[in-house]
């Protein structure tokens, strides 16, 4: 029957008055009831799913990760709850890591330049191989690559070497401070674990250790427990900037920047000062210092330094002394001065003072690898040595420099020019998966496989306090593009390809063959007593493989004393490069910092790092510059405004946001942005905040000072609307300026809401808080121009 | 579903992991400029104070699944309703996209598809199978993860027992690395959650509106809270003026 549109509304408004009447006439309640009869889509359970066990050796500390396969294709990265460093918790990046594996402009082949300044052009992998087999067939060949710790890196190492030539990792948050400074209190070669769980007292500095430092999964899994349980643990982080780390802290010490030595110095005071620690563990610390020494770290000479509050100081140390077990550790921006490893010397030596080292809930020194050749240990190489190395290039010195892992030209500062440094090598070899601005500069650009694609190990650092490995397995193979002619990318293993081209000389044939024999030697050194017990290689193998790794949690590093030497002395005072003749604007000091999402750049190809919102000022997919509103107020800067950020090396633009908890004198930007290729999400996204980085560097270790930049900052007259989450919903507070409950210790949220409310009610009590809220003495909005009084 | 405010540090590991497994649209820029992201579980970030006794503090938000959900009665199509299990459910294919649930909603955790969803065909490897890709026209929203519910509860029954206390984990949850978002059986008492709505720091969002959300909340502890709390108390007040 077909229906005018008449006569269906007619119909329809005979059921509408049918429905009423049998609404009226008294029916159970439970017969109109609504139950969807639809069984949705998500009813369905449809396919078995895999989970396979791997690690990324690429990621912020080879956690331990489950990945879930449906049809050959992966479908999410989780978090290994076996796995003894990350314990199932995983960070976003690794999410975003699938989407490196299916990106759209994965290399689909190798590229060949065959002219000086022609293009990359599309070769074959067999004329791909006989080129790369000429290049490293020299006497002068550099192999870089990211800080690696396990086979990759063992193979890198091995290749430079066998070639004759030299191996540098770079870093560009160099961490060579830091293991100086590890090196120089507690004498260790790999970097401690910090019982960040079971510490009822945490104080850090510089490093944001929930967001991106060394370790931040393991960090957030121990912050989980700290706040766990009838005694809640405290937490005390010092830092230049406002970060996840800071905001996380019951006690933000918000120090200018270079001055957290000082502040840790101050922190000593304090406790030696009110006897919060015994005789011995005084002695520990002051007896290799000069005598009188701290008197020049009083609270309140270091209160005037460095911007805390003295009554901060004092409630840090009190709280650091006598609520024990405490531990203290820190890096990121605290040792990225010219006097780093004095700074960051001074806060892991607070440890002694508290008896922390070896202690439940303080610093647990780590045993070495247990896999031979495998350090355990990898830290970029410093910018000193890179300024050299780069030198040589120049100067025509290094034929051939193969490059995975690193983005270079986007990671080095524009001082030392690396682009003309690269152009100075006549073979330039560059691995990746996606387009970067190294591999643009690149003569053969190889596609290389993803950590999902391929085999490998990973010794973490830092441990979880006892030897581990971590095994890296294929959990997907090559994929096919959606027509079936070809793969998404033609790509293969670095590892393999180096081991290909070393022949017999490394002594291993694939990747695969290493991890098989790791397993080997684990088995036959009788290790099959740890995480895997099995009676035979085979299934001890497979067994480490389905678990992402094998660990012993009895072989723990052994109990040794030491002595750490006076460590205030060479520079002991931050050094900032010089604005001069860089007009007008006012002067900040530059806090850059790592992307919560886009680590230092590694991620910026995928969209889902890049839309992730920025936790402090939610910022999305663009540049911005976090500054203290008084600041942003004297040059009449507000949020939107495009500012220039000048420095003595170079200047980029980026969004102001400025926001009440960016400390006075400083601007926070973000690495990770200003790409010029990297895939369409990626390229001219921002501008690049490393390049603009003053050339200054520890004295002691030679890293890049990173955060010695000083800078001026100019408005550029321009707007753009900040791309952010922030105002996207609108917010409801519980009361006005309560929107998130707060209870004090022991009170309950009950109570907290009645308080709240009777502060709120106060708001009332005078005309002049009325105004500014908007409200007439019965908490009515006020209407028309009463409001606007 | 448990949130402990005191445990989450804002990280976003919560909303990506929702973006990844619910096969949720790219939130592309001109998404974020518009106001048009979608979200279904966000992070909200709030300032208390000035510096330097300034306090960052966050709060995840997500469906609240609320027993008296605002957004049921209002949508003409029954798109949207309250299952056996506490659940509120949207049905994608009667959805016809009035928006009135969004509007209704307290919470602002509905998001409207204002365009057809993308992706570049690679990246539809890594679409998840269980779940619609919800198309332009209509409403989607947090579902607590009902294709992971489904599949646990047709894995106990499978094998003949009943399901564990923790068996059945959102993608948020896995993903929370303080384990700040617990999901869980509030029917069972002997479940985490059922453990966790005892506590002193129990608060719903909005319950003065009596909604009665299904996702509750534990307060951020704060020591320097102490300061203020006593002042009230010395002022003799008892804020029942």
């Amino acid at each position: 029957m077909k229906l005018t549109r008449r006569e269906f509304l007619a119909l329809s408004g005979k059921a509408t008055a049918g429905a009423v009447i049998f609404a009226a006439c008294g029916i159970p309640e439970s017969e109109l009831i609504i139950q969807s009869p639809v069984e949705l889509p998500e009813d369905l359970v449809r396919g078995e799913d895999a989970w396979f066990a791997t690690i990324n050796p690429d990621g912020r500390n080879g956690d331990g990760l489950i990945v879930r396969v449906m049809q050959g294709r992966a479908k999410k990265i989780a978090g290994n709850v076996d796995h003894p460093v990350n314990m199932g918790g995983h960070g976003l990046g690794d999410d975003a890591e699938l989407q490196m594996l299916y990106h759209p402009d994965r290399l689909a082949g190798p590229l060949f330049r065959r002219t000086h300044g022609g293009v990359l052009a599309q070769t074959p992998w067999a004329q791909a191989e006989n080129l790369l087999a000429q290049a490293v067939d020299t006497s002068s060949i550099t192999v870089v690559t990211n800080p690696l710790r396990g086979h990759l890196g063992w193979v890198a190492s091995r290749f430079a070497e066998v070639k004759g030539g030299r191996y540098l990792a770079f870093d560009p948050m160099e961490q060579g401070v830091l293991h100086g400074a590890v090196k120089t209190i507690f004498d260790a070669d790999v970097l401690p674990d910090f019982d960040i769980a079971n510490a009822h007292t945490v104080l850090s500095f510089g490093a944001d250790w929930l967001g991106s430092w060394i370790s931040p999964v393991r960090h957030t899994v121990q912050y989980g427990k700290l706040r766990d349980g009838d005694e809640r643990g405290y937490m005390i982080h010092g830092e230049s900037r406002m970060s996840m780390t800071a905001a996380a802290a019951d006690l933000w010490l918000p120090t200018r920047p270079g001055t957290e030595g000082d502040v840790a110095l101050a922190i000593a005071h304090v406790i030696i000062d009110e006897g919060l620690a015994s005789d011995s563990e005084i002695n520990a610390f002051t007896s290799v210092l000069p005598p009188g020494i701290l008197n020049a770290y009083r609270p309140e000479a270091v209160a005037a330094k460095s911007g805390v509050p003295e009554e901060k100081i004092i409630r840090a140390g009190r709280r650091f002394g006598s609520s024990r077990p405490s531990v203290a550790f820190g890096g990121g921006s605290a040792g990225a001065h010219v006097h780093g490893t004095f700074a960051l010397s001074a806060i892991y030596a607070l440890n002694t003072l508290v008896s922390a080292v070896g202690s439940t809930g303080g610093v647990t020194l780590n045993p070495t690898s247990p896999v031979a050749g495998l350090s355990g240990s990898s830290t970029g190489a410093s910018f000193q040595e890179w300024e050299e190395e780069l030198a040589q290039w120049r100067a025509g010195n290094v034929e051939t420099v193969v490059i995975r892992g690193v983005d270079l030209v986007h990671g080095m500062p524009d001082s030392v020019d690396i682009v003309g440094a690269l152009r100075s090598v006549p073979n330039v070899v560059v691995f990746g998966t996606v387009m970067d601005d190294t591999m643009a500069e690149a003569t053969l650009a190889l596609p290389e496989k993803s950590f999902l694609e391929d085999w490998g190990t990973d010794i973490p650092e830092p441990a979880p306090g006892y030897q581990t490995v971590g095994f890296q397995q294929p959990v997907v193979g090559p994929t096919i593009t959606a027509n079936e002619t070809s793969l998404i990318s033609d790509a293969r293993g670095f590892g393999d390809e180096l081991l290909r081209l070393a022949g017999a000389d490394i002594g291993a044939g694939s990747m695969r063959e290493l991890v098989e024999r790791t397993a080997r030697e684990l088995f036959d050194e009788g290790r099959a007593s740890g995480s895997v017990v099995a009676p035979n290689e085979n299934l001890f193998r497979t067994g480490a493989l389905q678990r992402g790794g094998w660990w012993d949690t009895s072989a723990t590093a052994p109990s040794t004393s030491f002595n750490f030497p006076n460590f205030i002395r060479g520079k002991t005072e931050a050094e900032f490069s010089s604005t001069s003749n860089l007009g007008a604007g006012i002067d900040l000091t530059l806090v850059p910092f790592v992307s919560n999402s886009l680590d230092t750049g590694r991620l910026s190809p995928t969209p889902w790092a890049q839309q992730t919102p920025d936790p402090m000022s939610s910022a999305t997919w663009a540049l911005w510059a976090e500054l203290n509103k008084e600041d942003a107020k004297s040059i009449e800067v507000g949020e939107g405004d495009i500012i220039f950020i000048k420095s003595s090396v170079g200047e980029i633009e980026a969004i102001a946001y400025p926001h009440p908890g960016v400390p006075p004198g400083t601007v926070g930007v973000p690495v990770g942005y200003g790409k010029t290729e990297g895939g369409r999400w990626a390229e001219g996204r921002g501008e690049n905040v490393l390049s603009i980085l003053a050339d200054h560097k520890d004295e002691e270790t030679g890293a890049l000072a990173w955060a010695a930049t000083s800078v001026r900052i100019q408005k550029t007259g321009r707007r753009l609307k900040l791309p952010k989450f922030e105002g996207t919903v609108e917010a409801f507070p519980i009361e006005p300026g309560v929107p998130v409950l707060v209870v004090a210790p022991g009170e309950t949220a009950h109570e907290a809401e009645e308080a709240n409310h009777h502060e709120y009610q106060k708001l009332f009590e005078s005309d002049e808080t009325r105004r500014e809220i908007g409200r007439d003495s019965k908490g009515d909005p006020i209407s028309g121009s009463e409001a606007h009084e | 579903m448990a949130v402990d405010v005191d445990k989450c540090t804002g990280c976003q590991a919560c909303v990506l992991a929702c973006q990844v497994e619910n096969n949720i649209p790219l939130n592309t820029q001109d998404r974020f400029e518009r106001n048009r992201s979608i979200a279904w579980i966000r992070v909200e970030r709030y300032w208390e104070g000035e510096f330097p006794d300034i306090k960052a503090r966050f709060i995840p938000i997500m469906c609240q699944h609320c027993e008296n959900a605002p957004c049921e009665p209002v949508c003409p199509v029954f798109a949207t309703y309250h299952n056996a299990e506490g659940m509120n459910i949207q049905v994608y294919n009667r959805c016809v996209g009035t928006r009135y649930c969004a509007n209704g909603c307290p919470y602002i955790v509905r998001f409207f598809n204002y365009w057809e969803p993308v992706w570049p065909e690679s990246l539809r490897n890594h679409l998840n199978p269980d779940v619609t890709i919800r198309s332009r026209g209509i409403m989607e929203k947090c579902s607590f993860c009902v294709h992971r519910i489904r599949r646990g509860v047709r894995k106990a029954d499978s094998e003949g027992r009943p399901l564990n206390d923790g068996e059945i984990t959102t993608a948020c949850q896995d993903s929370c690395s303080t384990d700040a978002l617990v999901f869980g059986d509030l029917n069972d008492p002997n479940s985490k959650v059922s453990e966790m709505k005892k506590s002193d720091r129990y608060y719903t969002l909005l319950h003065h509106l009596g909604t009665n959300p299904n996702v509750f909340y534990l307060a951020k502890i704060d020591e320097d809270r102490e300061v203020a709390h006593a002042s009230h108390e010395s002022e003799g007040g008892d804020g029942h003026e």
